[in-house]
């Protein structure tokens, strides 16, 4: 039995390789009767009509230089082997390290498709000068190109936003109106940052992209910089993504520094319990407030508030869990492959991509000293004193950074807890910087 | 000349752009500390049967479970649970897994029912 199921497959296989190559025969003989035909009739000699026929042998030889010349490494050189390299070292991160694998591994993935040299499937000419070349855009798009418009259309970050607004619980910053403050003060860093990067010689434009690093907020720094500076997505959207995996490193010492024992003993009182009637009220003043204040954060603030008031309405449960869930994830997926494609060697490797990276945990660090310098300053006038370790949670990473401040604040007194307290100013942070990302955007936007 | 515009332009935008951030959050901090006075009844409007629940910080507190409190029992259900699925993982059960019949198993369910 198993020999004619043998004879069977061998003789099947053998009857497709003939057919096979016979359909490879056939066009070869048309096109050497045209070709012979031709040079009858140019020159009606029967030598040069037979010198038509030596090609064949080379033809060969050039169908394989041709191929050989197509594959990637043949145009491989020294900037796609290291950009390749970086793209593994992510990838490493992400599956090993676990370092916001939920965008790095995207990301980096997305990074190694666009630096396949040859594959085509990013190309940084059709966005080139900020705006999309529709012209020639169905003739040269990759893949990746397709997928990217969402980013260069500012969709993903908002669709981001609808599914964070709908995670994100606003109940302790209703509780605690004014940790809102340390929210705002936590975006002193953007604004620091932005003059470091004019300093560095950065034009204004990309050095508003550079600041909102200091939000600490994915996605309001992608929806910034495909705004004021395209070119440098890259960069700043790895940094930023990068450094906000980096909360646990980079806030802890900052926080210890600026707080002495007494004030890192500080116990908070409990938050008071919030109706559903605030929590349903809450997204829809800010979203009134905010747009009519500042009318270009309207998109980003709009997005999180909508997400966040399907949430608490409770009347659109089905919505509410397919942006919590899969809408949230399938655009997780294309904005971190976007994004990654965005890095290609020619806008990666730069030395602007290193002072990015140097500003930009300049940027976090002084965002986060801002926030427990704030509320040091507050403590002066309060009669219920702050705990200053909440204000570092004024970054808008959520909820990493109000887990830091929990965590330092409990290797001081054990019996402390401030994650609520801290989810505050956390969650304030996220307005904080769509508004200055609105603010960036009006002045720099041209 | 360039490089002084440059920076003037850009201590502008920092100075003005703080100030609106600021100045939104502010606006929001000074609504939302109004509407919880309206919700938790503190300036409350004047209503005839419905007196005010807590009077001041101290009654709220009193009314009001303790951040320890709160920890103590929130830990105590932790291990609540996390004994009940150790339990769970020690009881053996068995499922009665039912196959349908359908055209991809045919050859499954011949075996399963038909042979004697």
């Amino acid at each position: 039995m198993k020999r004619l199921k043998i004879v069977l497959l061998l003789s099947i296989l053998s009857c497709f390789s003939l057919s096979m190559s016979a359909q490879t025969i056939v066009p070869i003989q048309e096109v050497e009767t045209e070709q012979s035909a031709l040079t009858i009739v140019e020159e009606t000699s029967i030598s040069e009509v037979q010198e038509s026929e030596v090609p064949e042998s080379l033809n060969l030889i050039e169908s394989l230089k041709k191929l050989w010349e197509d594959t990637g490494f043949f145009k491989l050189n020294w900037l796609f082997v290291i950009m390749i390299t970086v793209a593994c070292v992510l990838l490493y991160l992400a599956i090993v390290k676990q370092y916001e694998p939920l965008l790095l591994l995207p990301i980096a993935f997305g990074m190694l498709l666009s630096n396949m040299p040859g594959a085509g499937m990013f190309n940084a000419e059709l966005f080139a000068e900020g705006q999309i070349h529709w012209d020639i855009f169905i003739d040269k798009a990759g893949l990746l190109d397709y997928i990217y418009l969402g980013v260069k259309l500012g969709v993903y970050p908002c669709l981001i936003f609808v599914g964070v607004g709908a995670m994100t619980d606003f109940g302790p910053l209703i509780a605690s109106p004014k940790s809102m403050m340390l929210g705002a003060a936590a975006q002193i860093g953007i604004f620091a940052t932005y003059l470091a990067a004019i300093g560095l010689g950065f034009l204004p434009n990309e050095a508003g992209s550079i600041g909102i690093i200091g939000g600490a907020d994915g996605p309001t720094a992608i929806y910034l910089t495909t705004k004021l500076a395209p070119d440098l997505l890259g960069p700043i959207a790895i940094a930023a993504y990068s450094y906000m995996a980096l909360v646990p490193i980079i806030q802890p010492p900052i926080m210890r520094f600026l707080t002495t024992k007494d004030e890192r003993l500080i116990e908070m009182k409990q938050l008071r319990m919030v109706s559903k009637t605030e929590k349903i009220l809450f997204p829809i003043i800010v979203t009134i407030i905010t747009a009519l204040a500042l009318p270009s954060a309207t998109a980003l603030i709009g997005s999180l508030m909508l997400g966040n008031l399907m949430k608490e309405s409770g009347v659109v449960d089905r919505l509410t869990k397919t942006v919590q869930n899969e809408l949230m994830n399938i655009v997780t997926v294309f904005l971190g492959i976007s994004v990654g494609a965005t890095a290609t060697a020619t806008n990666f490797l730069t030395i602007k991509t290193l002072q990015i990276l140097c500003i930009g945990i300049i940027a976090f660090g002084v965002s986060s000293a801002s926030g427990v310098l704030l509320a040091k300053f507050m403590n002066l006038f309060l009669k219920d004193k702050i705990n200053p370790l909440i204000g570092s949670a004024g970054v808008s990473a959520v909820p990493m950074a109000a887990r830091v401040s929990q965590s330092v604040g409990q290797e001081s007194n054990p019996h402390n807890y401030l994650l609520m307290h801290a989810m505050a100013p956390n969650v304030a942070g996220v307005i904080g910087s769509a508004v200055a990302a609105g603010v960036l955007l009006s002045f720099l936007g041209g | 000349m360039n490089l002084l515009s440059i920076w003037g332009d850009a201590l502008i935008v920092c100075a003005v752009g703080i100030g609106i951030v600021l100045t939104v959050l502010l606006l929001l901090v000074f609504i939302l500390n109004g509407f919880s006075a309206i919700v938790t009844n503190k300036i409350g409007f004047p209503k005839k049967s419905n007196k005010k629940i807590f009077a001041t910080d101290e009654d709220f507190q009193k009314v009001h479970l303790s951040t320890c409190d709160s920890a103590a029992i929130a830990t105590a259900l932790y291990l609540l649970y996390q004994n009940d699925s150790e339990d769970n993982h020690q009881t053996i059960t068995i499922k009665k897994i039912e196959r349908r019949y359908s055209p991809w198993s045919s050859k499954i369910y011949g075996i399963n029912n038909l042979v004697r």
